[in-house]
């Protein structure tokens, strides 16, 4: 599919509900870069340092009592290595770019870009937990700890940075259950809704 | 004893809320501020007379706060007008020279004296930090210097980050070595009558000593990190000085504003000058020389560091007059008793830690009024106490990312050019050499005035 107009898809989504590999399918499919963790290595090569630096500190909240902020300025690298990636997604949005993003709180951020359209993708505990234990080789109480663990990283993160909650359907232009539906299910929803909103067929 | 728990509980409140950061911190203290008049002083104590000392307007009337003759000391508590008018002054002045590029130029040129070399680079940077951070604010110093070392790091390819380091190190180490270097010591300054002359004299000769042993440290810490790399690029490529300067004319006015400065400040104890009447001039003249620049450099003065100290002193104030900090002060006493040297460890080590964690200029505000009391009670000389605490408050920040702004400034500059520094990486350089250089001068204080 020719995508002549600009499109963004700003993706969030659950952990283990698949989601990110319904937006790395749309990428594919609209043949357009597909931006996830993979961002800091765009911004890694620009820089001309060490991707590994900056990935200890991708999509984790700040912490209050370590870090401080001083006229602007903060030593929290979890804040600097976010704002990092906003400023890169942004100045991409800017340049008229369509592409995928995943999580970064590519909603709120891109909130006032008449190309994005914004998705939060979640699923039922069990589902899920199916998802993780299959992707990470875990038994269920693993999986469901690190679904726990990772849902509450990436909601703090996202509050943090952003006025509306993570999650929370008021935010997005779609939501949606991946439990019944699957990967492709939830990427064909997507597709669906960027076709009427473009009027393609 | 209900005034005594409301102040408290404002003063605890104002310092969670500070460290927390999830409310800008010139909206904490003037908000506490505003609550320990109306709530303690008004509600409470039914007692006009004291808001109006607090917010201290009528000393900016006298005679003594322009001209002071051998300086006197500041006997009112409340809002210290001296140090947010000298701060508001030098904010214009640095502004103006930033804007003229005197502090890239200045680190360009140094860079090429030394041949765009690395090792000579990490020394002669530590230099001018430790220099430029005795008359200007740090923040200013690092933001410059760390901008050109990730600069010339990208180009010679060497790794900002132990520079940056030591930078930051000497630049809370330079602040701590005059009057007008450090926030707290402003404070302590204008509050206790102590002068530019008196804080070099005491301060500033532990401040020196202190950096031929930071740079011998720094030296051997990062030879190796930055040895191999000397020598690379070619010269033809790096950023040339005069690049910085976008206007010659003022270029050179801003150099002759900051010599000005330099001047008032060391005579200040001989002329008569108060930190006032020099931060109210240099600001007139940077703006009259200004031109049309004049309302842009205006707009550009910090003005919520400026209410941040007004609430601030409000705050403390408060404590002052309801009889809290005397407390602080007999509970210290009692545990030192009449052991001076004991005493003075205390409140060394107590304001070093306590900086390490917590903003060092309301704890520095804090703690005037309680070595006043111990003075007073114990008979140990004042000064010694104050230049305790200027150096406990002024190096203690030094140990952890958070301690001081500087810090904080060197650590996000390099953080936006893709050069991380954590707590682990800052702390294992800089904890030994903050508790070398307190060493250092509890020892020197031991034997010079024990």
């Amino acid at each position: 599919m020719e995508m002549e107009k600009q499109i963004i898809i700003a993706l969030g989504r659950e952990f283990g509900s698949g989601g990110h590999e319904a937006a790395e399918e749309l990428a594919k499919k609209y043949g357009i870069p597909f931006l996830d963790h993979k961002l800091l290595e765009n911004i890694s090569d620009e820089k001309n340092v060490d991707i590994m630096e900056l990935q200890k500190y991708d999509e984790k909240p700040r912490n209050p009592f370590l870090t401080r902020t001083v006229a602007g300025y903060t030593n929290s690298l979890e804040e600097t290595v976010a704002k990092l990636q906003f400023d890169y997604i942004r100045e991409l949005a800017e340049q008229g770019k369509s592409f995928v993003i995943v999580g970064r709180c590519g909603e709120y951020i891109l909130r006032k870009h008449p190309a994005m359209v914004s998705i939060f993708v979640l699923g039922n505990t069990a589902t899920k937990c199916r998802r993780i234990m299959e992707k990470y080789n875990l038994s269920e109480e693993e999986a469901l700890r690190m679904m726990k663990r990772k849902d509450a990283t990436r909601k703090n993160y996202h509050n943090y940075y952003c006025d509306g909650k993570w999650g929370d359907s008021r935010n997005y232009d779609l939501c949606i259950n991946s439990s019944n539906l699957g990967v492709e299910g939830v990427a064909g929803i997507i597709d669906d809704l960027i076709r009427r909103r473009e009027g393609l067929k | 004893m209900m005034p005594q728990i409301l102040a408290v509980s404002i003063f605890v409140v104002m310092f969670i809320l500070i460290v927390t950061d999830k409310i800008e911190r010139h909206l904490v203290s003037m908000g506490c501020g505003i609550l320990m008049l109306i709530v303690v002083f008004g509600i409470c104590l039914h007692s006009g007379s004291t808001i109006w000392e607090i917010i201290n307007l009528k000393e900016i009337a006298t005679s003594a706060f322009w001209y002071a003759k051998g300086e006197g000391e500041s006997a009112s508590a409340g809002i210290n007008w001296a140090t947010i008018i000298f701060i508001a002054g030098m904010m214009v002045m640095v502004e103006g020279m930033g804007r003229a590029g005197f502090f890239r130029w200045l680190c360009l040129q140094i860079a090429k004296t030394v041949k765009y070399r690395a090792i000579p680079i990490l020394i002669s940077f530590m230099v001018i930090s430790f220099v430029l951070s005795m008359f200007i604010d740090s923040i200013t110093v690092i933001l410059f210097l760390a901008a050109v070392t990730v600069e010339l790091g990208e180009l010679l390819k060497f790794s900002p980050v132990p520079v940056i380091l030591a930078e930051v190190f000497c630049a809370n180490l330079g602040g701590s070595a005059t009057m007008c270097g450090d926030p707290p010591n402003i404070i302590i300054g204008t509050s206790l009558g102590y002068s530019f002359a008196d804080f070099v004299a005491n301060t500033g000769v532990i401040a020196f000593i202190s950096f031929f042993v930071t740079l011998f440290y720094f030296y051997m810490c990062f030879r190796k990190q930055l040895k191999q790399k000397e020598g690379d690029g070619n010269e033809k490529n790096y950023p040339k000085p005069a690049s910085a300067i976008q206007s010659k004319k003022d270029f050179t006015v801003s150099c002759v504003i900051f010599a000005l400065a330099v001047v008032l400040l060391v005579t200040h104890a001989m002329t008569g000058l108060t930190v006032a009447t020099i931060g109210t001039s240099i600001a007139i003249i940077t703006l009259l020389t200004a031109g049309k620049e004049a309302g842009v450099l205006l707009k550009k003065v910090d003005y919520k560091t400026l209410l941040f100290f007004t609430g601030l002193f409000m705050v403390v104030g408060g404590l002052e007059k309801t009889g809290i900090l005397e407390l602080i002060a007999s509970a210290i006493e009692g545990i030192a008793g009449n052991d001076a040297k004991l005493m003075i460890a205390i409140i060394l080590w107590i304001s070093a830690i306590a900086s390490a964690f917590v903003d060092n200029i309301p704890f520095a505000a804090t703690m005037i009024p309680v070595i006043r009391s111990l003075a007073a009670a114990s008979g140990i000389d004042l000064r010694v106490l104050a230049w305790t605490l200027a150096l406990g408050t002024d190096i203690g920040g030094s140990a952890t990312p958070i301690g001081a702004s500087a810090n904080v400034v060197g650590i996000a500059i390099a953080a936006q050019n893709g050069h991380m520094i954590g707590w682990g990486k800052y702390c294992k350089y800089l904890v030994a050499i903050t508790i070398v250089v307190l060493l250092i001068g509890m020892g020197v204080i031991y034997v010079r005035y024990m």
